[in-house]
Parts: structure tokens; C-alpha cells; sequence
């Protein structure tokens, strides 16, 4: 039923049309540099929870930016798809594709943001990178797969930009609370222990986005 | 008029008459208000309840099409009415609770998990309604809008589920606070919260059915 040739060949289809067109991947990695820089000019020497909020706020709506176009093709090329995936795999190969180009441009905005704004001044120890860029990897991912399903029902309503952001911020809510929870712990230098239940909590709501769009996907594709 | 509406009224009335006369303990800070239990928490049972049959004529909706029958758009209309019902239900339990943080807490607004969670199941059915109200096909409009609220339901649940559990909170039951049942809530207030919770289910169910036939009588006008 699922075949995995499918998916990859969606998968492959959206980054190379992602590369060709200027306004696909590049657009979002300018868009979070811009907020990055603007963020940076704004606030000098953040807090622990300001330095959060405001990382997570620009990730959102980097991820919001991506996801927003990820079903924006034209009638035609639908009608094409349609003859050659299912629509389960279509949705599996747009949310990896998602989750993919999300992650790697929420590292990016990440260390831009390291670059400019610095971490926070948290006295008497040092803040281990590697236990925050698997917090930030996972939520973004968990964040995509959310986003790619509102993106597929915004995308059956014709010309609503500012829809897609009034249907999937208040779901994106759980998600981002335990993601917060987990970059907080390890901000603050907390050992893995303490933070790996939390990981396994955002990889639960990434399966359960994707679960639930898997099941809720075929209604909403036919037409 | 159907049995179990007449059950509706009588519960109710009987817990608006001894929720407000019946004893009850006297406790420090709560006072009398803890009469507010009779009115305030039995809408947030009614609220789930709702969304709940929300959710199954949502999910039944989208069945009705598949084994070849024709799509049942009544389903979905019931779906949106059930959830606009719950929406008022919500709106009264949080002006109830308003109240009632006003006496015991000293103010009407905190940022407690209980009221963030209302805050964020207001936000996704408001979306809901605003998706509904953007299209105009009725079937495609039934669709996506049955697919978003399957959808919603569940991350609301998880919202609902993890939030008390990250933060702490003013509500009973949460954040180390114990519930009422554990230590207060005695056999005298029992025998009226729970004809109460039971009574406004009904009562909102029954506004759910007016609302749905007012909405096909339109329709077929």
C-alpha cells in the first residue's frame, strides 16, 4: 500500500522544485535571518525565558513560512501527482520534505542567532550545545509535521494567506510548550537524563500529527 | 416532549433551588462561594460533552461518503452546532470561574493552565468557524471543516492533558493542590454537583437540537 519509492520521488520532487525557484528555500532562510537581525538590534543581553521566547518565536514563524507553502502547487501538477501517489504518500513525502528543509533552517536562524544575540549570561557554568540543538531539531520537526496538515486544508481554501496562521498557532501549542520545556532544561545546563523524557514527549507529538494525519488525509484530498 | 428534556429541567431547577439554599461546609476563603461548584464546573462537563458529539458527527460525516451512499451534510451541520452550543458553555464556565477568582483568588484573570486551556480551546474553534464561514462550496466546506475538527479535538485533548501537568496551578486537583472530591466535596454536595453536571449535559444537548433543526429549516426555505 505505502511504497516507499513514492515517497522518496515526492520527496525528491519538492526539494529539487524548492532549489530551482529562488522564491522556495531561499525566501525562508532570508525571512529568518531578517527577524534574526531585527531581534538582535532590538534587545541586548537577554534573560533565560526572553532568549526563549524570542528563539522560539522566530522559529514558529520560519516553520510557519515554509509549511505555509508546502501544498502550493497549481491544478495540473495535482492532477499529474495524483496519477502516480496515493494520497498517504503524498502527505508522508510533503511533511518529510517540510520537516527537512524546517530543521535545517531552523539550525540555521539558530546559529545566527548564537551569532548576534549570543547566549544568555547565566552565571557558573557552561551551557553544553549539543543537548539544545537536539531540543530545538525535535521541536522544529514536531512543529512541521503539525504545520504540513494545516497547510494541506489552507490549501483547499482559495486565496486566505493569514488562515493558515489563525488554524495551526493554536495547535501548535503543545508542542512548543514541551519543546520550550526541553531547550530551557538544556539551556540551563541540565544533564541528559533530565531531558531525554522530554525528547521522547516531542517525538510522541510528532508521531501523533503524523498518525492523525495519515488517517484524516485521504478525506480531505479527494475531491 | 421527550422524557429525558423533562429530566433536563427538573435536574436543573433542582440544582439552581439547592445550590442555593442546601448546606454547605463552611470553609476558610471559599465560604459561600463554594456554591459556585453547582454552576461553574458542570459547564465545563457539558463543554467536553458536546465537543465530544461534536467530534463523532464530525467523524460520521466523513464515513457517510465512503461506501458509495451520498454524503450526509446534516452530519456536519449537527457538528457545527453541537460545537457553537459548546463555545456558549465555555464562555459561561469561564465568566462563572471569572467570579469565583475574583472572591477567592483576588483577581479576575491569572495565567493558570485551566485558563489557558479555555483560552486555546476558544482560539481553535473560533478558527474552526472562521474556516466554515471562508468557503463557499457546502461539501468542500463540510469536509475540510470536519477534517480540522478531528483534528483540533485531539491536540486539544494533549494540550488539555499535558499543560496542568508542566505548570503549576490555582485550580484544586492541580499542582499539588488536592481535588475537592479528595477532602470537601461530602456526601450533601455530591447529591447535588452531579445531578447538576447531568442536568446542564442534557439542557445543552437539547439547545444543540433546536439550534441544528432551526439551521435544516432555513436551509429548506
Amino acid at each position: 500500500m505505502l511504497r516507499a519509492k513514492a515517497i522518496k520521488t515526492i520527496f525528491l520532487w519538492d526539494w529539487e522544485l524548492q532549489y530551482r525557484r529562488s522564491s522556495g528555500w531561499f525566501v525562508s532562510l532570508l525571512f529568518s535571518a531578517v527577524v534574526t537581525f531585527l531581534t538582535s538590534l532590538l534587545i541586548k543581553n537577554p534573560t533565560a525565558n526572553t532568549w526563549l521566547a524570542l528563539m522560539w518565536m522566530i522559529l514558529i514563524f520560519s516553520a510557519l513560512q515554509i509549511a505555509s507553502k508546502a501544498f502550493s502547487a497549481n491544478d495540473g501538477q495535482y492532477y499529474y501527482v495524483n496519477q502516480l501517489v496515493n494520497p498517504l504518500e503524498l502527505l508522508i513525502g510533503k511533511s518529510l520534505s517540510t520537516s527537512f528543509s524546517t530543521l535545517l533552517i531552523s539550525l540555521l536562524s539558530f546559529l545566527l542567532f548564537y551569532l548576534w544575540v549570543g547566549f544568555p549570561n547565566i552565571s557558573d557554568h557552561q551551557t553544553p550545545l549539543f543537548p539544545l540543538l537536539i531540543s530545538i531539531s525535535l521541536g522544529s520537526v514536531a512543529l512541521s509535521f503539525t504545520l504540513s496538515f494545516t497547510s494541506a486544508i489552507a490549501s483547499k481554501v482559495d486565496g486566505n494567506a493569514s488562515l493558515m496562521s489563525i488554524l495551526s498557532i493554536p495547535l501548535l501549542l503543545p508542542t512548543l510548550l514541551v519543546s520550550l520545556r526541553a531547550s530551557k532544561l538544556a539551556l540551563l545546563g541540565q544533564s541528559i537524563e533530565q531531558i531525554y523524557p522530554i525528547w521522547i514527549g516531542e517525538l510522541s507529538l510528532c508521531g501523533l500529527s503524523l498518525a492523525l494525519g495519515a488517517i484524516l488525509f485521504p478525506y480531505l484530498w479527494r475531491s | 416532549m421527550k422524557a429525558w428534556k423533562i429530566t433536563g429541567i427538573v435536574l436543573v431547577a433542582y440544582s439552581l433551588y439547592a445550590g442555593l439554599t442546601f448546606d454547605v461546609p463552611r470553609l476558610v476563603i471559599l465560604n459561600e462561594t463554594i456554591r459556585n461548584l453547582y454552576f461553574h464546573v458542570p459547564m465545563w462537563f457539558t463543554m467536553i460533552a458536546l465537543l465530544g458529539n461534536s467530534l463523532i458527527q464530525s467523524i460520521r460525516f466523513l464515513r457517510s461518503g465512503q461506501e458509495g451512499s451520498k454524503v450526509n451534510l446534516s452530519r456536519d451541520l449537527k457538528a457545527k452546532n453541537f460545537a457553537e452550543v459548546a463555545m456558549l458553555f465555555s464562555l459561561l464556565g469561564l465568566f462563572t470561574g471569572m467570579i469565583w477568582a475574583k472572591a477567592t483568588w483576588g483577581t479576575y484573570w491569572t495565567s493558570d493552565p485551566k485558563l489557558n486551556g479555555t483560552a486555546v480551546t476558544l482560539l481553535i474553534y473560533l478558527a474552526y468557524f472562521v474556516l466554515r464561514s471562508s468557503i463557499e462550496d457546502l461539501e468542500k466546506k463540510a469536509r475540510l471543516s470536519s477534517v480540522y475538527n478531528v483534528f483540533a479535538f485531539v491536540l486539544m485533548i494533549v494540550f488539555i492533558g499535558i499543560l496542568p501537568r508542566m505548570t503549576a496551578s490555582l485550580h484544586p486537583g492541580n499542582g499539588g493542590n488536592p481535588a475537592f472530591s479528595n477532602y470537601d466535596l461530602d456526601d450533601g454536595m455530591r447529591m447535588v454537583f452531579y445531578p447538576a453536571v447531568f442536568g446542564w449535559i442534557l439542557i445543552g444537548w437539547w439547545i444543540s437540537l433546536i439550534r441544528h433543526r432551526l439551521d435544516i429549516l432555513k436551509k429548506e426555505k
